[in-house]
């Protein structure tokens, strides 16, 4: 038997080493084939890049209804998060984003986006984060924090609201200012995936909307403001009684605002951003009775020289099942940054759990970057 | 003869219409290219630079209201080599206006011709600092570099613009003229200080230095894009103390308190040097930067003479 499988694989190797001799063209030099001579350039190749995420962390952590899949080790290589962004044709570009972490290899974003549609629309299908609010589309290596938001976390999950779907963009024409709606549809996550999202049946989708708009105030200032909403089932009640089944529903609207400064020309030592993103939460608990709850983070940054940004942030959320009690928490940080592809950012955060347990932790988190990845929503 | 009446006050409207179309809307990624695309365009285009003179054009945010701008755009102008690599793409993607697309007859590259230097053909990597694999972005501090972009500018708008096309030529020719001109002056300008030693703060200069004959010995940054080290000021200072150089010249972009200590220390003098139009407000038009910046150090090498 093991002779068999042995002859087998070497059948299988000189069959491929003959196929790959084999002149693609009939009358074509398997030489130049075999030289790589006849075939296209690296330039055609998508822009690969690699994101580094490792974090240190001291402390002990009382973890939240969110937190469930932090480790919370001394030590920790976070994830490595792959890139592939290219051209597909004169109509559509791609891009690939492959989280590679101790737990498992996921595609984080798989994306073909049409962008020469005619009246200013864009189509994109695939596996994208959603657009709800404006950090939920913020890959967590790429924020300026070592963790989510409490309110992102709570509502959104680890990964944010994503899934696989169709957007639908269209830049709204007007004189005076930028705006743009998008309108999405997801295949619902599953209820391990989301805490505000379920599944009452295989097909069931969950549907986004967000109204955004960015206006200059002065060359230094600007104001970006968006309005959103993800609707879907939250899960099935089974009635034990009569053993029918009542879809339960999730209702969840956002607002953000983000007022950005920077001096042009001073652009690369001096900036500030402040921002803030609240939800509100309407959840079917049961079919009678329904859950309202909200929460939001702000948080603000401040590049202060060249290399160095200091940043607070403080979150307050409640939980989609439960609008009775919340957690709050407040974050500070200190980053520099050698270069535009890698920054050294010692955080420390204060977290007021639920049940009054104060949860105290220090974070080092280094991210660094080889390749060209591609710039994220402004 | 109503009836005739009816037909050209139509004709005449239509006529009028034709004579009084629409101007052409030209976006350029930098000043530069936006001054040297009103020379040739003249009337005929309404022209919009993204980057000011006075920014840094690597760093530039790639906000949603240059997208409403390119939107409308019927020609987009880039210096391209990489210059522009951090925040034009992610905007061409999202301004869905496919005439402006690279390999769209409404996208220029200004690049092609022009004498391009400092090509990387060997392996680079980031250690090297923000090194452009392609060559020195900064060609257009070259006049004849200038030249090239106008004719290049000329014969898009003609493509694009047939009904002037004859405009856009005798547009064209006057700008070559007056450049060669113009040429004369500041060759006359710069043999005054032929072979000068400068420091610049950035690598923005070999075209320039090239054309006027200077010669740009070092740069306050070590490496493009990255701030200097304690060492590498020790080392600038000795090297303006042994070789007499005159001259430090920072971009407005720049913080120069650390270049002014150095020429302060060092007995050198600090310039704040225009690398565009705009960069400063007696920088208006391609003219003006060569005019501004050879007078500039004309003018602070004879008040060092008189010292």
């Amino acid at each position: 038997m093991r002779h068999r499988l042995t002859f087998l694989f070497v059948s299988f190797l000189a069959s491929t080493c003959l196929f790959a001799q084999e002149p693609a063209v009939p009358g074509a030099w398997p030489q130049a084939a075999a030289s790589g001579a006849l075939q296209a350039s690296n330039v055609l190749n998508p822009n690969v890049s690699a994101i580094g995420w490792f974090q240190a962390e001291a402390g002990h952590r009382k973890p939240g209804p969110g937190d469930a899949a932090d480790d919370g080790d001394s030590f920790q290589m976070k994830e490595v998060e792959l890139g592939f962004q290219s051209i597909v044709d004169s109509w559509a570009r791609a891009d690939f984003f492959v989280s590679v972490s101790r737990e498992e290899v996921d595609l984080e974003e798989g994306t073909l986006t049409w962008f020469r549609l005619p009246f200013d629309l864009a189509l994109k299908v695939g596996k994208f984060k959603a657009n709800f609010g404006r950090f939920n589309r913020i890959h967590t290596p790429e924020t300026p924090f070592a963790d989510r938001p409490l309110v992102q976390q709570n509502y959104l999950g680890d990964e944010g609201l994503n899934g696989s779907g169709v957007s639908l963009s269209w830049h709204v024409p007007n004189p005076w200012l930028f705006v743009n709606l998008d309108a999405e549809a997801i295949s619902a996550p599953r209820e391990d995936e989301n805490p505000t999202f379920g599944r009452a049946g295989q097909k069931d989708i969950v549907y986004v909307g967000r109204l955004g708009g960015f206006t200059d105030l002065s060359e230094a200032w600007n104001v970006t403001f968006g309005a959103s909403a993800a609707l879907g089932h939250a899960g099935e009640e089974v009635d034990e009684i009569s053993g029918s089944t009542t879809t339960l529903r999730s209702r969840l609207y956002g607002a953000d605002l983000t007022f950005r400064w920077k001096n042009i020309r001073r652009a690369i030592y001096r900036s500030f951003a402040w921002s803030t993103e609240a939800l509100w939460s309407r959840r079917d608990a049961t079919v009678a009775d329904v859950e309202d709850s909200h929460g939001f983070f702000s948080t603000m940054d401040y590049q202060f020289a060249q290399r160095w940004h200091t940043g607070v942030r403080y979150d307050y959320s409640q939980f989609p099942n439960d609008g009775r009690r919340h957690e709050e928490g407040h974050l500070v940080y200190l980053t520099y940054a050698p270069s535009e592809f890698s920054q050294l950012s010692l955080q420390g955060r204060q977290v007021r759990r639920a049940d009054g347990e104060l949860e105290d932790l220090m974070f080092l988190k280094s991210t660094f970057n080889v390749g060209p990845h591609g710039a994220h929503p402004f | 003869m109503k009836r005739h009446g009816i037909l050209s006050f139509l004709a005449m409207t239509l006529l009028s219409a034709s004579a009084f179309a629409a101007p052409l809307k030209i976006m350029t990624t930098t000043e530069d290219l936006a001054a040297i695309a009103r020379e040739v365009a003249g009337d005929h285009a309404e022209i919009q630079s993204i980057a000011r003179g006075y920014q840094d054009p690597h760093f530039v945010d790639a906000k949603p209201s240059y997208l409403l701008k390119l939107k409308r755009a019927d020609l987009l102008i880039v210096v391209g080599l990489e210059l522009e690599v951090g925040w034009l793409p992610s905007l061409l993607t999202n301004a869905r206006n496919p005439k402006i697309l690279p390999g769209s007859p409404g996208f220029l590259q200004a690049s092609e011709g022009c004498k391009v230097l400092q090509r990387r053909d060997g392996a680079i990597d980031r250690s090297m600092g923000d090194i452009h694999s392609e060559g020195n972005p900064h060609y257009w501090l070259d006049p004849e570099n200038g030249r090239v972009i106008a004719r290049h500018v000329a014969a898009k708008l003609a493509a694009l613009d047939p009904a002037n096309a004859t405009d856009y030529q005798t547009r064209l020719a006057a700008f070559e003229e007056k450049l060669t001109a113009r040429e004369k002056e500041w060759t006359t300008i710069a043999e005054g200080f032929k072979g000068v030693k400068v420091i610049t703060y950035h690598n923005s200069f070999p075209n320039f230095a090239r054309a006027f004959n200077i010669n740009v010995v070092n740069t306050v940054e070590p490496k493009p894009g990255i701030p200097p080290s304690p060492g590498h000021v020790r080392a600038l200072l000795a090297q303006i103390r042994a070789e007499k150089i005159p001259l430090i010249l920072v971009e407005p972009y720049f913080d120069d308190k650390l270049s002014a200590k150095i020429a302060r220390d060092a007995g050198a003098t600090l310039l704040t040097f225009p690398p565009s139009v705009g960069g400063s407000p007696a920088v208006k038009t391609y003219f003006d930067l060569f005019d501004v910046d050879l007078n500039m150090i004309a003018d602070a090498l004879a008040k060092r003479g008189g010292k």
